[in-house]
């Protein structure tokens, strides 16, 4: 849930009922370093977001603060929507398996899981075959779709911060990540993804590009 | 509510898979009680006097073992990312930490402790105080020891520094501890009570304390 959900403010455009998410002169530092200086950036519904730009420019930096897993220094995002975000780490547990980590994830982001939702967002990035087995025993790739499925129990519409989404998955998994993201777009919700590879060969029409 | 009692399960499904740590968290417990008759010498009143504070030493030294990786493995793995998102929030995330770390660190040393009580010498009739100041003692330490575990997360020696965060705060603890241990008669001592209010007091303090450190403390760790 946003700090800012309850007072939204108008934003001076044409269309400022489907912003979702508006980036105002937002500065983040690490360590003593400016990363991100002064980025604006606004986001409608439906609109897919691509960050682009070298190593190191602040792709996932941008990305955690939006998750509100960095302070910022001066600036200010503003997001309308429940934030799903997928970072470098997979955030599975090695010990458990993944349907557990899966059914744990829904339950402490208050997800009522109705009949097999579970078994449709492990279906969904094709999962179900190793989704009992303890996540320290799967390979990066597996975990990797693990991670995604959660993609597909989020509310919608949302955001989904997605960091480099596409690292060790197989060419089969990507095109059900790209399948993914449009059914997401046309659901009226949004993405912002930091990627280097081809994410958008499926997707309706690619929507903003954000160089870094 | 539900998401709260849902990361209380699923840190003791990851502990019910790691139950080994448990087993070598007792036997750390076992073995410090039985050096003190080994050095003593069991037939010296001494040890008499001395089997109540060496319970208490040794259940502190015990849990202190479990702390450093309280909160290590769910930032490395990601999880905190997720819980910082979700609606848990990291107040009652540290809670639910401190819950399920006391029901598989501490709850098992209560469970033997009256094992040991029979070893050092303790009297059967010492034996509820005893029960009863520790099940509130390790609480407490506990949720000191989320506080430690928060603000030495991700420091290098994480485990050396969060004893020496929790230890000095673990004092009254200790001293209270002991004293509501050893009464002569009754349950009920002011020392109790005393350290009920402690826990109490770490109770509302511990989570917003372990929440902050941990909303600070990801600034550097995230990859």
């Amino acid at each position: 849930m946003t700090p800012h959900q309850n007072k939204r403010q108008p934003i001076p455009t044409s269309h400022s009922a489907t912003i979702c998410l508006h980036i105002e002169a937002l500065t983040v530092l690490r360590g003593q370093r400016v990363v991100i200086d002064r980025l604006t950036h606004q986001q409608d519904l439906g609109q897919l977001c691509i960050l682009t730009g070298a190593n190191g420019v602040g792709k996932s930096t941008l990305l955690r603060s939006i998750a509100g897993r960095l302070p910022a220094e001066s600036g200010d995002i503003k997001c309308h929507l429940p934030r799903i975000y997928i970072g470098h780490a997979d955030g599975l547990a090695g010990a458990i398996s993944g349907r557990k980590n899966l059914q744990s994830w829904a339950a402490v982001n208050d997800i009522t899981v109705q009949g097999d939702n579970i078994e449709q967002a492990l279906a969904g990035f094709d999962a179900t075959g190793f989704a009992d087995i303890p996540v320290q025993l799967l390979s990066r790739g597996q975990r990797r779709r693990l991670a995604l499925a959660r993609l597909l129990l989020a509310p919608s519409p949302s955001i989904w911060l997605l960091d480099e989404p596409t690292t060790g998955l197989d060419q089969d998994s990507q095109i059900r990540l790209e399948t993914a993201i449009a059914n997401h777009l046309l659901a009226d919700g949004a993405v912002i993804a930091a990627t280097h590879s081809e994410l958008t060969s499926s997707s309706p029409k690619i929507h903003l590009l954000l160089e870094l | 509510m539900r998401p709260f009692i849902a990361q209380i399960s699923r840190d003791l499904d990851i502990a019910w898979q790691n139950r080994q740590d448990v087993v070598v968290m007792l036997g750390f417990f076992i073995i410090i009680n039985a050096l003190f008759p080994l050095a003593i010498g069991p037939q010296s009143p001494i040890l008499q006097s001395l089997g109540i504070p060496i319970i208490w030493i040794a259940a502190l030294l015990s849990s202190l073992t479990g702390f450093d990786r309280l909160f290590a493995q769910d930032v490395r793995d990601g999880w905190l990312d997720q819980i910082s998102l979700s609606a848990v929030g990291l107040g009652w995330y540290a809670i639910a930490k401190a819950v399920s770390h006391w029901l598989t660190a501490s709850l098992p040393l209560l469970l033997i402790t009256p094992i040991l009580a029979l070893m050092l010498d303790i009297a059967t009739t010492k034996l509820p105080p005893l029960m009863i100041a520790l099940c509130i003692g390790t609480m407490a330490l506990t949720l000191l020891g989320i506080i430690g575990a928060a603000l030495a997360e991700g420091a290098r020696r994480g485990s050396a520094l969060i004893a020496i965060l929790v230890l000095p705060l673990a004092v009254p603890v200790l001293i209270f501890g002991a004293l509501a241990a050893a009464v002569e008669d009754g349950v009920v001592s002011p020392h109790l009570m005393l350290l009920g209010a402690m826990l109490a007091l770490l109770l509302a303090m511990a989570p917003p304390v372990a929440a902050t450190a941990l909303k600070i403390g990801e600034t550097e760790s995230g990859i």
